[in-house]
C-alpha cells in the first residue's frame, strides 16, 4: 500500500460517525490517517473532526445542488491523493455516488460490506451474495478500494469537540450531466421500526389470504411485537408495506423473539433474522428449512396453532 | 422512443446448495432472468406502449446466455429485439467489466433515448451496474427510480430515498435503475410466447466490441463460503395444537421472552 490513508464519505451524519470509527480502527493497521469528505456548512466540517477524522476535505455547502453533483469533485480528490480506501455510507444516494465514482475512476465498488479488515497488508471486505446464501471475501484490484457500508457495521466513537485537524476547502468541479430537482415529497412517516423491535411476528407464504393478517396482528398485539413479513407478502402480493419486509434487500432485525408463521426459511429471508435471540417456527411442512434454524418449532397448521396461541396468551393476561 | 433494457441471466438463488465443507454449488441451479430485472423490462414495455418506439433487451454474460429457453423467456415479456454479448470472459464478471461491456454494446447498437436497469442482480446484488453504465456513457444517471414519465424529450422520475421522494428531471438520453416495487411485471401470454420465437436476436463476442479499456475485472474474489449458521436448539414440538402451544409457551417463558 503506497498511501495508507482511509477516507470516508456519507451525507448522513450518523453513518459518517460510524464510518469514521471504522476507518480509525483500520488506520491503526495500515498506519495511515483518516479523512472525511464533507458537503455542508463549516459546522459539519468541524463535526467530522470531532467524530474522528484527522483531516476534512470540505466541499462547501450543498445549496441548490444534489449530493450526486459532487461526484467529479470527489473523483478529482481521490485521483490526486490516492487513499487506500474510500468508505461510503450505503444510502441510496451513497450508492449512486459510489457507482458513478467507481466508473469515473476506472474501478468498481464493493457494496454493503459486513466485515472490513486488513490481512497482511491487503484490505479485505466481505459481503453477502446469492440473497444471503453465501459470504464472499473480496479485495480491490485497484489502488483505492471503494466500498459502501450500511448502519450498524461499526460502533461510532463518542464525539470529541476538542479534536483538532486540518480543514481543506475544495473547489467545486461542475458535472457534465445534471438532474434538476423539481420537488421533494415527504414519505409517509414510517410507523414500523423492525430494527429496534424486541419481538417480531413474521408471516410468510403459508398465509392464504390477506384477511388472515388480522389474526397475525392480533397475536402481535398480545405479544407486544412488531409485524414483519417475507418478501412475497410485501412485493408481489402487496399485503403489507415494503418497510415490513425482512431479508436481503429489506430489514435486518435483532429481536429477543422472532416468531415465523408459515415461513419456509429461504436464505434470502433468514439472513435478516440470524441475530434474533430466540427463533420460533410454526409450519405444517416438517421439512421447512426454518426448523433447522429455529430454537423451537411447532409442526402444525398455522390456522390451528395461531388461534390456540392467541387463546393461550389471552388466558395468561 | 427507443429503449434499451439491460438484464442479467443468473442461477436461481433458491437452487444454491451449501455443501458440508462450507463451499457452495449452483451446479443444480436453473438459470433465470434476474428477478429484479423483470421490473426494468416491464417499465420499458409500458413506456413504449404509451409513447411508441421499440424495446431492445440487452444482456452480457457467459455461455448460459446461449440457452434458447432464456432468450425466448425475455422476448416473450415484450421486448422487440434481443442483443447478447456472450463470452467465457464474462461468466464471472464484476460490475466494472459488466458495465464496460454493456457500454460498448450500447454504443454499437445505435440510437436510443433511455436505458433501464434493475435495482440490483438477484445473485450478487451490488446495485452498481446501472450507475456505472450511465457514468461510462457520459449520460445523466440515477438509481431508486419508482416512477417514470417522459414528456417533450424530458425524463421526469420519482426517486425513492430512505426518508423522502425526490422528483427529478433531466434531458434524454439517460440511464436509470428502477426499484423492485415500480410495477408488477405481467406474465407472458401464449401469444407473446409464440411471437417471441420470430423476434430478431443479435449475438456478439467481446472481440466484436470496442471496450474503453481492457476486459479486466476490478475485484479479486478471495473466497466464497456459506454463512456460519447460528447454533439453535432445534426443539421440534409435534402435538395437538393446544398441547403444542402450551409446550411452546413453557419454553418461551423460561427464555424470558414473553
Amino acid at each position: 500500500m503506497a498511501v495508507k490513508d482511509l477516507w470516508v464519505f456519507s451525507e448522513k451524519t450518523s453513518l459518517q460517525a460510524e464510518l469514521l470509527a471504522g476507518a480509525r480502527t483500520l488506520a491503526e493497521a495500515t498506519g495511515g490517517g483518516v479523512a472525511a469528505i464533507v458537503v455542508g456548512d463549516e459546522t459539519s466540517a468541524k463535526a467530522a473532526l470531532a467524530q474522528g477524522a484527522d483531516k476534512v476535505f470540505w466541499l462547501g455547502e450543498k445549496a441548490d445542488k444534489l449530493v450526486e453533483d459532487f461526484v467529479p469533485t470527489i473523483a478529482g480528490l481521490v485521483q490526486s491523493h490516492k487513499p487506500c480506501a474510500l468508505l461510503i455510507g450505503a444510502s441510496k444516494r451513497g450508492k449512486a455516488v459510489a457507482g458513478r465514482l467507481g466508473a469515473a475512476l476506472d474501478t468498481t465498488v464493493i457494496t454493503d460490506v459486513k466485515k472490513f479488515f486488513v490481512e497482511g497488508d491487503v484490505i479485505q471486505a466481505s459481503h453477502l451474495i446469492f440473497g444471503g446464501g453465501a459470504v464472499r471475501v473480496e479485495k480491490s484490484a485497484t489502488e483505492t478500494m471503494i466500498a459502501t457500508f450500511g448502519l450498524g457495521i461499526f460502533e461510532p466513537l463518542a464525539a470529541d469537540p476538542s479534536r483538532q485537524g486540518e480543514i481543506i476547502q475544495v473547489p467545486f468541479i461542475e458535472p457534465k450531466t445534471r438532474w434538476t430537482l423539481r420537488e421533494r415529497k415527504p414519505k409517509p412517516p414510517s410507523t414500523v421500526n423492525l430494527a429496534a423491535a424486541k419481538k417480531v411476528v413474521c408471516p410468510g407464504r403459508g398465509l392464504q389470504k390477506k384477511e388472515d393478517l388480522d389474526m397475525i396482528f392480533e397475536l402481535a398485539g398480545l405479544l407486544e411485537a412488531e409485524v414483519g413479513a417475507t418478501r412475497p407478502l410485501c412485493e408481489g402480493l402487496d399485503w403489507l408495506p415494503r418497510e415490513r419486509y425482512i431479508g436481503v434487500s429489506g430489514a435486518f432485525i435483532k429481536p429477543d423473539l422472532y416468531l415465523g408463521i408459515g415461513v419456509s426459511g429461504q436464505a434470502q429471508h433468514t439472513v435478516g433474522i440470524t441475530e434474533s435471540r430466540v427463533v420460533v417456527a410454526i409450519n405444517k411442512d416438517e421439512e421447512a428449512p426454518l426448523f433447522a434454524q429455529a430454537d423451537y418449532g411447532i409442526v402444525g397448521d398455522l390456522y390451528a396453532i395461531v388461534p390456540e396461541l392467541i387463546k393461550a396468551l389471552k388466558a395468561r393476561k | 422512443m427507443n429503449i434499451i433494457v439491460c438484464y442479467k441471466f443468473v442461477p436461481d438463488p433458491e437452487d444454491i446448495i451449501a455443501k458440508p465443507d462450507g463451499s457452495i454449488s449452483f451446479e443444480q441451479a436453473e438459470w433465470v432472468i434476474s428477478e429484479y430485472d423483470l421490473m426494468a423490462i416491464e417499465t420499458a414495455v409500458q413506456l413504449v406502449e404509451a409513447h411508441g418506439g421499440k424495446v431492445m433487451a440487452l444482456s452480457v454474460g457467459g455461455s448460459q446466455l446461449s440457452n434458447s429457453k432464456g432468450k425466448k423467456d425475455v422476448l416473450s415479456r415484450g421486448p422487440d429485439e434481443l442483443y447478447l454479448v456472450i463470452d467465457d470472459a464474462l461468466s464471472e464478471s464484476d460490475t466494472h467489466l459488466t458495465a464496460q461491456t454493456l457500454a460498448a454494446a450500447i454504443r454499437k447498437m445505435g440510437e436510443f433515448d433511455l436505458v433501464i436497469c434493475g435495482e440490483g442482480s438477484a445473485d450478487l446484488y451490488f446495485q452498481q451496474v446501472g450507475l456505472q453504465l450511465g457514468e461510462l456513457l457520459g449520460l445523466p444517471t440515477i438509481n431508486a427510480v419508482s416512477k417514470v414519465e417522459v414528456a417533450d424529450g424530458k425524463l421526469i422520475v420519482d426517486r425513492s430515498l430512505e426518508d423522502e421522494v425526490e422528483v427529478l428531471e433531466t434531458v434524454l438520453p439517460a440511464v436509470i435503475s428502477v426499484t423492485t416495487d415500480i410495477n408488477q411485471p405481467r406474465l407472458p401470454t401464449m401469444k407473446e410466447i409464440l411471437k417471441a420465437g420470430k423476434k430478431p436476436i443479435t449475438e456478439w463476442k467481446l472481440s466484436d466490441l470496442e471496450l474503453a479499456g481492457k476486459a479486466e475485472k476490478r475485484i479479486e474474489v478471495l473466497n466464497v463460503r456459506s454463512p456460519k449458521q447460528v447454533d439453535r436448539k432445534r426443539i421440534k414440538i409435534t402435538a395437538k395444537p393446544d398441547e403444542a402451544v402450551q409446550t411452546l409457551i413453557g419454553y418461551l417463558s423460561k427464555e424470558g421472552v414473553l
